[in-house]
């Protein structure tokens, strides 16, 4: 099958690669229907994760349909079409039970290395290096799910894929976002970058009830989608002051929630972007 | 050996190594063990079942036999069961990992009922290159190395 692979610092290949099988039990093999590049693939293609092994299949955030499972798959049938979380997550340690799934005890099958260099092991992650457990990703035309009854969700059959994808990473990551910073009715909301996140994350902020939402962002096509799909407003940073133009809504209050949606690749000009 | 293999071990070792590294005055108020206490620590999951279904044994332990000691004790709050093991005598550091690996084999039969696998992914072609070859060496000792 094909895939799209990292093959070094800024190096991305398509190749030729042996399509998945399934290796557990929980296991389904899904076609993939749509695969969606994540900011968060930058941080691998830029080299600032440095357990990428030539060859590695990418992708995380994804939609597909099954078409094998394996002995103990229970709520998942071939036919299937799937939404899935990038995390591995086995739904049956006490991480799981707390639903902090990305915190699974038992979906990095190669722990070592995160417990070594930050203390304690996240869950595993497909398609982001061996240091999440070394799954090969979505970027491919077929690939496999782990533990699928917990991380794949059934599609209705009235949403189409492109909506239903990013339900995937995009729009549950932005939601968190406008979650954790506690957005409430009433509240002037501003969003630093308009990408996946960022657009997901000002949209939710509205469906909690912000008064005012801003997206701020230099990429004029961006901008306009944040007109147009998620019927925000857009400001651009490179005509317009933002602190000026924030306070100057807000009768000086400034907003009440800020969400950065932009990550380490920020553009910084000038001497704070050297510093950095 | 050839060279692809020493890097490879090199790597595998660096990884065992990178939760001792200290940098003086950087960050690190705590001392590391010395080699003989850090050996007779207890090696320790906790599982999120009842001590019955732990039982006293779990099989990926059973092939110690009597070289390790093995104890249970209920976790706080709901969180199960912990499960310590440690060697009687002074184990090496490989056999240290091969403990750890266990342990985590046990957590994994006991909370999921199989032991996660990745190994044949699909994947390009891997270059021959000295980062590859030292990624290889980490990934293979990954599972037994870590915080236990
Ligand atoms: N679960 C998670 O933790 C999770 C999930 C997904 C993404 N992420 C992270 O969220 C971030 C955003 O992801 P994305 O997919 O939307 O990425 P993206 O690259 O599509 O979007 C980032 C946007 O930020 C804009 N930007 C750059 N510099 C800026 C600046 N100084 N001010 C304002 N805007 C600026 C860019 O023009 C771009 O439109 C990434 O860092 C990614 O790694 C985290
Ligand atoms: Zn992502
Ligand atoms: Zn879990």
């Amino acid at each position: 099958m094909k895939a799209a692979t990292w093959a070094g610092v800024n190096e991305i290949a398509v190749e030729d690669v042996p399509e998945p099988t399934i290796l557990n039990d929980r296991d389904v093999i899904l076609k993939i229907r749509q695969s969606v590049t994540c900011g968060s693939d930058l941080h691998l293609v830029g080299g600032y994760i440095p357990f990428m092994r030539a060859g590695d299949v990418m992708g995380h955030e994804f939609i597909g349909e099954v078409v094998e499972v394996g002995r103990e798959v229970r709520d998942r049938k071939v036919g299937d079409r799937v939404v899935v979380a990038p995390f591995a997550a086995c739904g049956s340690c006490w991480y799981c039970r707390q639903e902090l799934y990305s915190l699974c005890d038992n979906g990095n099958p190669d722990p070592g290395i995160t417990e070594g260099l930050w203390g304690q092991s996240p869950g595993g992650c497909f398609g982001y290096s061996h240091a999440m457990g070394g799954y090969a990703g979505s970027h491919a035309e077929y690939m496999r799910v782990p533990y699928a009854d917990v991380g794949t969700f059934v599609v209705p059959e009235a949403i189409p894929d492109t909506r239903a994808v990013f339900a995937s990473d995009a729009a549950s990551t932005g939601w968190m976002g406008a979650d954790l910073a506690g957005t409430k009715p009433g509240d002037v909301v501003a969003v630093w970058g308009a990408g996946g996140v960022g657009q997901m994350a000002a949209r939710a902020a509205m469906l909690l009830g912000a008064e005012q939402v801003v997206v701020v962002d230099r990429v004029p096509e961006r901008l306009q989608q944040v007109r147009e799909h998620i019927g925000a407003e857009a400001v651009d940073y490179t005509s317009t002051d933002v602190v000026a133009e924030l306070r100057e809504r807000t009768g000086g209050r400034g907003p009440d929630v800020c969400i950065e949606a932009v990550g380490m690749e920020a553009h910084a000009p000038g001497a704070p972007g050297i510093y950095d | 050996m050839e060279l692809p293999a020493i890097v490879s071990r090199a790597g595998g070792a660096l990884l065992s190594t990178l939760q001792h590294v200290r940098l003086p005055g950087v960050g690190q108020a705590s001392v590391t063990d010395d080699p003989a206490t850090a050996a007779r620590r207890w090696r320790a999951v906790t599982v999120l079942r009842t001590g019955e279904e732990v039982g006293a044994l779990p099989p990926p332990l059973e092939r110690f036999g009597d070289r390790i000691e093995v104890r249970t004790e209920p976790a706080p709050g709901d969180r199960g069961t912990e499960l310590a093991a440690r060697f009687r005598g002074t184990p090496s550091e490989a056999e240290i990992g091969e403990l750890r690996a266990a342990l985590r084999e046990a957590k994994q039969l006991l909370e999921v009922g199989e032991v996660l696998r990745v190994e044949p992914q699909p994947h390009g072609v891997r270059k021959p290159t000295p980062q590859g070859a030292a990624l290889e060496g980490m990934t293979e000792r990954a599972p037994k190395e870590g915080v236990l």
